[in-house]
């Protein structure tokens, strides 16, 4: 009689386990599209844009920054710095993991890290160089309801700049909303803001406005404003090293 | 009957001249392709220089000077005009640089003077003076064939290019092994001696680079060669390892590479084979601290004995009191010993901290090149900050450690602060 209760039991936990796990592997498969769809929605699959980044400093006063942005494919971005002039020619390209800095005077491109930030305030090299989600993230569905998802995002390498984001998504457009970012002890990081949904044409309809805060930087807030978004074609040779001095045939 | 045709065939010319007129006044605004731009910074520097008389540099550097004081300031304007010209595939670019010490006519150094045509995406050209920066180090690139000597106490500084004429070929792949592959030929015309405008097409050095992403890591490999002088091999690498750490190491060898010793207050040649290095990181903490590190290896380099010799041949050569002496080892101070990294084994260490201590627009470094074999050092901190965009103000100190006859401890100063204002347009 034991033996049988044994079995029964050994036959339910064997079963609650399979459909345990197959829920699981179904909420990630679903995290993981409705982060795609994010990412589908948030950038084109090439495109060039035109970014100001203004970081304001704990006594109100303000620095700007304005780029020239290249994009293809997931994971392939370049930037040109177009203002001020104390920054002007520095460009800075990142092929997945990889980030470098090229500034003019020192003539050659050097590697930089996703954490440290080229421009100070808030955001840092990661945010403003920035690859789709799904490139650098598994996503699992933490909450839904009737109005939005909230997604949990784990790294899925040692070297990308947040170990975990909490993402807010949109459910009527599937355009994110907020991020949350956090080390990997945990330690909250700061929060991204999506702004301003804004129709650039071509189809692209996206925010152009994140706002950042951080409990680290208590004071300053960075803003970064996406402008003339245009779809358009580069050939691969755009985004090496060879080519970040020439950056600026492209505008 | 004939006014009316007349007045007809008058108004049928009136007008269609008109409409001719009109159709020449309209016109099409040509889009502005070509794109011209200058850009450049004004750095005014004044520095104070506390001088060590007792160093043979010193009563070298100023012989002729009668009296010699403990204290001396320096004034310095210096002026960096840079242009830009764009069109299509071809392009021209210019970085001057003058500088103002003293009331006198200012002429230009050309750091960077050249044209470049682009083939295509993959391919490019350029014929002129221009900036090559090879190698992965900050402070020193044993890689650095066509670099120009760079100084580790400022890295950063702009340099003079080189007349060359470049060759680029680029090439993407959509592989997770190998990302960018890319090849450089750069070939170096010697300064045109021969009736200041020619130069022996025999002496033309040439160097060739070959650069790989290769799952994620930047490799080089390069080579130099020039008739009568070492042939050179080498090889640099840089990765990042994690999210805020990069390292990255640079080797490179030589055949019949030459040393210069002094023996017995001669100067003898000698030619030696082996390899410099470079191993370095750059690591950022959480609290926004960067700190690079490196270790560098100079293969032609004195040793501690060879370096005392050489200090005690420029003493020697100061007490005889002989110009002829003394213009010699002067000579010899400023050409065959001119390097900046005279001597074999170096550590490089800079921390930076941005806004420390919630000082807005404030930033903080200090650096230190330690000679690993005599034991001196040089420590320098700096403070800069920049309170308006395309402002910046730089203070920036000096200081030298070791005993008489080391390299840090027999320069011809002591100590130095230097107060940098510069303007970027």
């Amino acid at each position: 009689m034991h033996k049988n209760k044994f079995s029964y039991f050994m036959i339910f936990f064997f079963i609650s386990s399979i459909s345990w796990a197959q829920e699981s592997a179904t909420n990630n498969t679903k995290g993981n599209e409705i982060l795609k769809k994010v990412d589908e929605n948030l950038m084109p699959v090439s495109y060039e844009s035109y970014r100001k980044l203004i970081n304001e400093e704990p006594d109100g006063s303000k620095k700007e920054f304005i780029f020239y942005t290249v994009k293809k494919g997931k994971d392939k971005v370049a930037m040109l710095y177009v203002s001020p002039a104390s920054e002007k020619g520095r460009a800075t390209l990142r092929l997945g993991d990889n980030m470098w800095l090229y500034i003019p005077n020192v003539g050659r491109p050097i590697r930089i890290t996703s954490m440290q930030s080229v421009v100070g305030g808030v955001f840092n090299n990661a945010d403003i160089m920035r690859l789709d989600y799904s490139v650098e993230y598994d996503a699992e569905i933490m909450e839904q309801n009737d109005s939005g998802y909230i997604l949990d995002l784990k790294a899925k390498t040692q070297t990308v700049a947040y170990d975990k984001l909490k993402m807010w998504v949109d459910k009527k457009n599937t355009m994110v909303t907020k991020v949350e970012c956090y080390a990997a002890s945990g330690t909250f990081i700061k929060t991204l803001e999506f702004k301003n949904v804004k129709n650039f044409g071509d189809g692209i309809k996206r925010p152009a406005v994140i706002e950042t805060s951080s409990p680290l930087y208590k004071g300053y807030r960075s803003v970064m404003i996406y402008s003339k978004m245009k779809l358009k074609k580069f050939p691969d040779e755009v985004f090496t090293l060879d080519y970040l001095s020439r950056l600026g045939e492209l505008r | 009957m004939r006014l009316k045709k007349t007045f007809f065939l008058v108004m049928f010319f009136a007008f269609a001249s008109t409409s001719i007129f009109s159709q020449d006044y309209d016109f099409d605004i040509p889009e502005e392709e070509a794109k011209i731009e200058f850009n450049g910074n004004l750095d005014a520097k004044w520095g104070l220089l506390q001088t060590q008389k007792s160093s043979p540099f010193f009563g070298l550097q100023f012989y002729d000077v009668a009296e010699k004081e403990n204290y001396l300031s320096q004034y310095r304007l210096d002026f960096y005009l840079n242009g830009t010209y764009r069109h299509k595939q071809v392009g021209f670019f210019m970085k001057t640089f003058y500088q103002y010490a003293k009331e006198q006519a200012l002429s230009p150094s050309f750091f960077e003077l050249y044209g470049s045509l682009n083939f295509s995406p993959r391919l490019s050209l350029s014929i002129g003076k221009r900036l090559f920066n090879w190698g992965k180090g900050y402070a020193f690139n044993p890689v650095g064939y066509v670099n120009a000597e760079k100084d580790p106490e400022n890295p950063d500084l702009a340099l003079a290019g080189k007349t060359s004429v470049y060759i680029n070929y680029n090439r993407s792949f959509t592989s997770n092994f190998l990302q960018n592959f890319s090849v450089g030929a750069v070939l170096l015309p010697p300064e045109a001696k021969i009736n200041d405008r020619f130069a022996s097409a025999d002496k033309i050095a040439g160097a060739l680079k070959f650069y790989f992403l290769l799952k994620n890591i930047d490799i080089d490999l390069m080579a130099a060669f020039k008739k009568d002088e070492p042939r050179r091999l080498g090889l640099n690498f840089s990765t990042n390892l994690r999210e805020n750490l990069e390292i990255h190491a640079e080797f490179s060898y030589a055949q019949d590479e030459l040393k210069y010793l002094v023996n017995d207050e001669l100067i003898s040649q000698h030619k030696k084979n082996g390899g410099s290095y470079l191993l370095g990181l750059r690591y950022l903490n959480q609290f926004n601290t960067t700190l690079i590190a490196e270790y560098y290896h100079n293969n032609s380099g004195l040793s501690k004995n060879e370096f005392t010799s050489y200090v005690n041949y420029l003493d020697n050569s100061l007490e005889s009191n002989n110009p002829a002496e003394i213009n010699s080892a002067k000579l010899n101070m400023t050409t065959t010993f001119r390097s900046k990294t005279l001597m074999q084994d170096y550590l490089y260490l800079k921390l930076s901290q941005p806004e420390p201590f919630s000082w807005l627009y404030f930033s903080i470094s200090v650096f230190t090149i330690y000679n690993l074999a005599d034991k001196s050092f040089l420590v320098s901190p700096q403070l800069s900050y920049k309170p308006y965009t395309n402002f910046e103000v730089l203070l920036w100190q000096f200081l030298f450690f070791g005993k008489e006859d080391t390299e840090y401890g027999s320069k011809q100063f002591r100590k130095k602060i230097e107060i940098w204002m510069r303007f970027y347009f």
